[in-house]
């Protein structure tokens, strides 16, 4: 066998691993979507959106979860938005070459990749602890400390994608700093920086943990952020581990819901990015 | 003797003439800059070593050398963009109208007012044409609507690319071809009517029939302001300069009028560098 078969023959076995690997990661994924659009959309009805949680055995549908979702998601991403966009900026563009961008990029990679459920504690101890009761603002607390890392990172990133020369070239028409930012860094890396938004919500919309320390649960409709309040992620938790049938479907449910949110979200961003790369 | 006539005109004019001129100068330009002693760092790394040139008023002055000769660095001094990078520093003076733009103090932002640049690649803003160009001049200037409208209009006209973009000003300035692209940046210099304007390599981008628009441009740009160009093209230099300053090795090698320099330098490394022999 002379080196060009042999070549050919490594060739021919990688590749074939390489698509084994693909196809048993996929296959996975097309089995968790699978069961649960089996198992949920059967169960899927109008009465989902319009009726509360119901007790064990009883009919209902998430109302009180689905408002409380996008209220916590709503409000995390209204706090958490602006301080990462914000840093991202001081870090991509004010200080650029300042120490301080080093060591706070450090501890933002550290924050992105810690556990949830440390940031769920840590807001229990400053936040319901004092106040003495479980709340929806410890809820979106919570949720936007998850949402700033991921935003910081996305910012910074992607307006250090800004080309050198267009910052140069603002700079050189005798534009100050701030508005060559706002004018043309921001408008560069504008669809990458809603990407990152979009992919916070994602990254909150499925998070438990930090939720099940702070704005816990609430089986009534509720909009009182000062109370606990429900949640699909928790809402799932709680009826998934439950004995009740009803309570499993709801869960599933809540699941499909989730699933198709995000992945809603994700082709948004998706075309977001690829709509800023051609224009 | 047209400049006998335009000194004589320039005693009644409100511009005042800030170079002072001795009676031998008369018919010879007056200086716009003049550069003495300047040294330029990088960290450590000496880029420019006791640099002495002038560039003279409504005079096209080119810098030819090999790569890394420094005449880009030169370039990017008299604007002051390389105070955008820590690290990066120059000594001695650069006299614009007899001010050190180096001493401390200097508004910046002024100063590029008045000192546009053009750089290799184009770059224009993302946004449309006609913001391109009415986003710096609202910036220095409070004018009414139809006054930009006219400020936009004539800036692409001089850049020789209004008939081209007349009826598509709301489009994105990114689709155009390099060469437009090019142009467009030039018009958006001209549009703040800076001084002098300072053109890194323009060319070396585009194809031929661009390369050629652009040179008639700085032809007729030169009526009305100070242009210093680098290239790599020697004949364009020979072509559109009145001066040329040769650069190697951080050094100027030598400065003299273009018709000079291409039939008959002094210096042996001038010949050796026009004729093609090394660099």
């Amino acid at each position: 066998m002379n080196l060009y078969h042999r070549r050919r023959l490594v060739n021919a076995i990688v590749n074939t691993l390489s698509i084994g690997a693909t196809a048993l990661g996929l296959g996975w994924l097309v089995l968790i979507l699978g069961s649960l659009v089996y198992q949920g959309l059967s169960a899927l009805s109008p009465a989902v959106f319009t009726e509360m949680t119901p007790p064990p055995g009883a009919d209902g549908g998430l109302l009180n979860p689905i408002v409380g979702s996008l209220m916590l998601t709503f409000l995390a991403i209204a706090i958490g938005t602006p301080v990462g966009i914000m840093a991202g900026t001081y870090m991509a563009e004010y200080g650029k070459f300042a120490k301080l961008t080093v060591v706070v990029r450090f501890i933002n990679d550290i924050l992105l990749s810690a556990p949830s459920i440390v940031v769920g504690l840590f807001v229990y101890e400053i936040m319901v602890v004092p106040m003495g009761h479980f709340s929806g603002w410890g809820g979106a607390v919570a949720l936007a400390l998850i949402v700033i890392p991921v935003v910081v990172r996305t910012t910074e990133d992607m307006l250090a994608l800004v080309p050198r020369e267009l910052r140069e070239s603002a700079t050189a028409l005798g534009l100050p700093l701030a508005y060559v930012i706002r004018h043309v860094s921001y408008r560069a890396a504008r669809a990458g920086i809603i990407t990152g938004v979009l992919l916070a919500v994602a990254r909150i919309s499925g998070e438990t943990a930090p939720l099940l320390f702070t704005a816990l649960n609430n089986q009534f409709f509720s909009t009182n952020l000062n109370g606990p309040i429900a949640s699909l992620p928790v809402v799932i938790f709680q009826f998934a581990l439950s004995p009740y049938a009803n309570w499993q479907k709801l869960a599933w449910i809540g699941a499909l819901i989730i699933t198709f949110a995000v992945l809603a979200l994700s082709i948004t961003a998706r075309a977001l990015s690829a709509s800023g790369k051609s224009s | 003797m047209s400049s006998i006539a335009g000194i004589g005109h320039g005693v009644q004019s409100p511009v005042p003439t800030t170079a002072k001129r001795s009676p031998d100068d008369v018919g010879k330009p007056a200086e716009k800059i003049l550069l003495r002693n300047l040294n330029f760092y990088y960290g450590d790394n000496k880029a420019l070593k006791s640099i002495n040139v002038s560039l003279y008023d409504r005079r096209v002055t080119a810098f030819i050398g090999p790569s890394g000769c420094g005449k880009s660095t030169l370039l990017r001094i008299l604007n002051r963009i390389y105070s955008l990078y820590p690290h990066q520093r120059a000594e001695g003076d650069v006299l614009l109208d007899g001010v050190n733009i180096l001493d401390h103090g200097q508004d910046l932002n002024l100063l590029r007012a008045r000192v546009g640049m053009v750089f290799q690649k184009p770059t224009p803003f993302p946004m449309s044409i006609y913001e391109n160009i009415a986003f710096g001049v609202r910036l220095f200037e409070k004018l009414p609507r139809a006054a930009i409208d006219e400020r936009v209009q004539s800036a692409l006209q001089r850049a020789a690319i209004w008939d081209e973009v007349k009826d598509k000003l709301q489009a994105n300035g990114l689709s155009l071809s390099g060469g437009q692209q090019q142009r467009l940046c030039i018009a958006r210099t001209v549009a703040l009517k800076p001084e002098v304007i300072l053109l890194d390599e323009p060319c070396s981008a585009l194809d031929p029939i661009s390369t050629a628009k652009i040179e008639e441009l700085i032809d007729e740009l030169k009526d009305d302001y100070t242009i210093a160009i680098v290239t790599h093209n020697m004949q364009q230099a020979a072509r559109v300069s009145d001066y040329t300053a040769f650069m190697y090795l951080g050094e100027l090698v030598e400065f003299d009028t273009t018709s000079k320099m291409f039939t008959s330098p002094s210096d042996r490394r001038t010949q050796d560098y026009i004729t093609g022999r090394f660099g």
